[in-house]
């Protein structure tokens, strides 16, 4: 499927759209998000207990674009000829040993699963990213959904106020490879992206109205919408359209989500300074706010010179975010209900280049989950000595996108149909990794 | 003598290695070399054979990437932090210290042999009695962070050929230079060009000082490493040479190679004909320029990236290490 462009929310100059029509397509989103799900017909209803168990599940995607490198992460090999400079320590988990870059989440190792095995095929950077944000390759018959765009449906509810499916990308490299594809899901699923500020700019009331007034203006809307349906008969477009109308007033309602000024600047200095740290602080108050899907794409990873400089920046930096993230959603009660997952389009050569850099490589690396439905501390899969295949429990895109649905309670053979076509949720066949399942 | 033309530069001998071979020393009057790298382990090899095999001395728990022949020693420092004294008549290890808490990324023996430097990424140049291993004195004056927030690198030192004084360079351009007898700072220069922060494509860095050489008297001081960088994935620029007359703070000359790549080593002719910088991209290169900086004069091709390097008695050549290779060069012929 080529991948289209969806509408987004986003502040670059790029694809900037005026506050009126960011409204209206808002309001549009909304208004077809009932003919959407009338498209949808779920063929395979899930249990009700499995629909139940989903109920409150929310998903935070660390996507290191770019790629970063397993072996300098959660698959080390230290003293083997590709194992590179730095050493593994131990973790709280006997046994399990990862990167010493990382030792605050070797700290916290009981809280993460660690997959060692991913073959995932794909070496280039477009194709890899589309390959692991949807789970699936490319069809030119179905414009599948990525990630975000189905947990937001499976995940999210009809009335609900804030957004279902927010990503963070601020840098500009590789922004436009994994851009949020909400397929055939329509539009309503397509994500809020942010990327050069942190608050939605166009969710800003503008300047020129007061509070007062526009509190005002939704009370006497409200006024006269209750005494047009109170004088008619209820018409299905005027419940869309004031499903739309509510909808867009939660989202304005919702940019002090965004705002971390917010909070106490303790919990701000947790998180640090940088900028992927304050995504990932604005991503935890938007998980507590209900947001079931929220992406923050730390770029760029891509150390074809100098991989092992390029790690010693933006590892420790992982390390430190993901850490806090973790600790401040057990803090809050949350983590058992939210599943942090650090993905990439793909790892890195165990082979290293001239420039000493390490280069594109799907055929064995890592991916982790924290959190919601999965067992901490469990390692799934084993690669080679030097790092080169796996040896053991190879997992595909399939098999992992099947692993993250099952963790959320969510059937991975549910099936949608578009048209008169089933799509399951994951190909046919598609078994998850049971063994990290909580 | 003017610097040789490319044609002049011959590969007269490789040794191929199944490591990267990041670091190199060789004691004068002989044919012995020292080399050590990503398998840990220092070696000796006798390139004067005409099949040479490599003999290992010992090993670091990490890379080896710095070794000075000090005295009857030779030292070797390795990312694992330590310090290791080799005996040069037997090859044993005589002591091993844990000098740095961080990566040792390069050390220096001073002309006379009496002292050692280390720089690591602890930010820290330390000093040693390169006989007994005594702390001498510790030189601090590197950022430990970066201004973007990152762990910053202190790659390259060197001494001046007095001994007087001595030079660190940092990852973010900064040199500092040191009164060897007292530790104080003499002085301290700016080369932000070397350093490339991508604040919007990439959002991280690269580059760095990674050579330094003080002139034959001591005046100048060759700061080497690569231009601002476009595409950070790669070393996506030219490699670079500044010389600064460092006491006047002023930068007197500048020169770039062609194409693509990083400066990793050094080096000023002893009677100050020409400078040499060593490096690479996917290939090696050896750039020779005017000694003042003001201009390259030659280019040549090395058969691997080159990480260090040491000149021939005679000047005839030099010896290259880098990536899975050892290569001698002539340019007399």
């Amino acid at each position: 499927m080529a991948a289209t462009r969806p509408s987004s929310f986003c502040g670059s100059s790029d694809h900037t759209i005026d506050r009126r029509g960011f409204l209206g397509t808002i309001a549009a989103g909304a208004s077809a998000f009932a003919a959407d799900m009338t498209a949808l017909e779920v063929l395979k209803t899930p249990a009700v207990a499995a629909d139940l168990k989903n109920k409150g599940k929310r998903v935070i995607l660390l996507w290191l674009a770019g790629g970063s490198s397993q072996l300098e992460t959660w698959d080390p090999k230290p003293g083997a000829p590709t194992g590179g400079p730095f050493r593994s320590i131990p973790t709280s988990v006997p046994s399990v040993r990862i990167s010493e870059l990382m030792p605050r989440m070797a700290a916290r190792m009981d809280r993460t699963c660690i997959i060692r095995s991913l073959n995932t095929k794909i070496g280039d950077h477009g194709g890899g990213a589309r390959l692991m944000m949807q789970g699936r390759r490319d069809d030119p018959s179905v414009r599948y959904p990525d990630m975000g765009a189905v947990l937001a449906h499976e995940l999210g509810r009809a009335d609900s106020r804030v957004p279902d499916y927010v990503t963070f990308y601020s840098a500009t490299e590789g922004r436009g490879m994994a851009p949020g594809t909400p397929g055939f899901l329509g539009e309503r699923y397509a994500p809020m992206s942010l990327t050069t500020e942190t608050v939605p700019a166009n969710l800003r009331k503008l300047d020129t109205i007061e509070d007062i007034d526009h509190q005002q203006r939704a009370e006497l809307r409200d006024l006269l919408s209750r005494r047009f349906e109170r004088d008619r008969s209820l018409s299905g477009a005027l419940g869309s359209h004031n499903v739309a109308y509510e909808r867009v007033r939660g989202l304005m309602a919702s940019e002090s989500l965004f705002d971390i000024r917010r909070e106490p600047q303790a919990v701000r200095d947790r998180y640090g300074p940088t900028q992927f740290g304050e995504q990932a602080l604005v991503a935890r108050r938007l998980i507590e706010a209900g947001v079931p899907f929220v992406r923050v794409a730390r770029a760029w990873w891509d150390s074809h010179g100098q991989n092992f400089e390029t790690h010693q920046e933006m590892v420790p930096e992982l390390d430190h975010v993901m850490a806090i993230l973790l600790d401040d959603l057990a803090e809050r009660g949350l983590l058992q209900d939210t599943l942090v997952i650090t993905l990439a389009e793909f790892g890195r050569t165990p082979e290293i280049n001239p420039s000493l850099g390490r280069d594109h490589f799907a055929s064995a690396w890592s991916a982790t989950l924290s959190g919601a439905g999965v067992k901490g501390g469990a390692v799934y899969g084993k690669t080679d000595a030097n790092g080169r295949s796996v040896v053991d429990g190879q997992v595909g895109p399939a098999e992992l996108f099947a692993t993250i649905y099952q963790a959320l309670g969510i059937d991975h053979e549910k099936q949608y149909m578009v048209g008169s076509r089933p799509v399951p949720l994951t190909d046919a066949g598609t078994e998850p990794v049971t063994a990290v399942l909580a | 003598m003017s610097a040789p033309s490319a044609e002049k530069v011959k590969v007269v001998k490789q040794l191929a290695r199944p490591e990267i071979v990041f670091a190199a020393a060789r004691r004068k009057g002989t044919s012995l070399l020292y080399f050590g790298g990503s398998d840990f382990r220092v070696h000796a090899v006798d390139l004067g054979r005409d099949r040479p095999e490599a003999r290992e001395l010992g090993a670091h728990s990490s890379y080896v990437t710095g070794l000075a022949v000090a005295g009857g020693s030779l030292v070797s420092g390795g990312y694992d932090g330590r310090l290791n004294w080799w005996d040069l008549s037997s090859g044993s290890q005589i002591r091993s210290l844990e000098a740095h808490a961080k990566w040792i990324r390069r050390i220096a023996a001073s002309p006379d042999g009496r002292l050692i430097a280390s720089v690591a990424d602890d930010m820290v140049c330390r000093l040693w009695d390169a006989e007994t291993g005594a702390l001498r004195s510790e030189l601090r004056g590197h950022e430990e962070m970066t201004p973007h927030h990152f762990p910053s690198m202190l790659y390259a030192c060197a001494f001046s050929e007095d001994g007087q004084h001595l030079a660190t360079g940092d990852k973010v351009g900064r040199v500092n230079l040191w009164s060897v007898e007292d530790g104080c700072s003499v002085a301290r220069l700016e080369t932000p060009t070397f350093y490339t922060w991508d604040p919007v494509q990439r959002r991280h860095s690269i580059g760095g000082i990674r050579a330094l050489a003080f002139s034959p008297d001591g005046s100048r001081l060759a700061i080497g490493g690569i231009g601002q960088i476009g595409n950070i994935d790669h070393l996506d620029s030219k490699p670079r040479i500044e010389v600064f007359d460092w006491r006047a703070g002023r930068r007197i000359g500048e020169a770039q190679g062609e194409g693509r790549g990083m400066v990793e080593h050094l080096v000023f002719h002893p009677r100050g004909e020409w400078l040499m910088g060593a490096g690479g991209y996917s290939d090696g290169l050896l750039l020779f320029c005017e000694s003042d900086g003001t201009k390259a004069l030659a280019q040549a091709k090395m058969p691997m990236y080159v990480h260090d390097m040491v000149l021939n008695d005679d000047l005839s050549g030099a010896v290259a290490v880098g990536h899975h290779k050892i290569a001698a060069v002539n340019w007399s012929a």
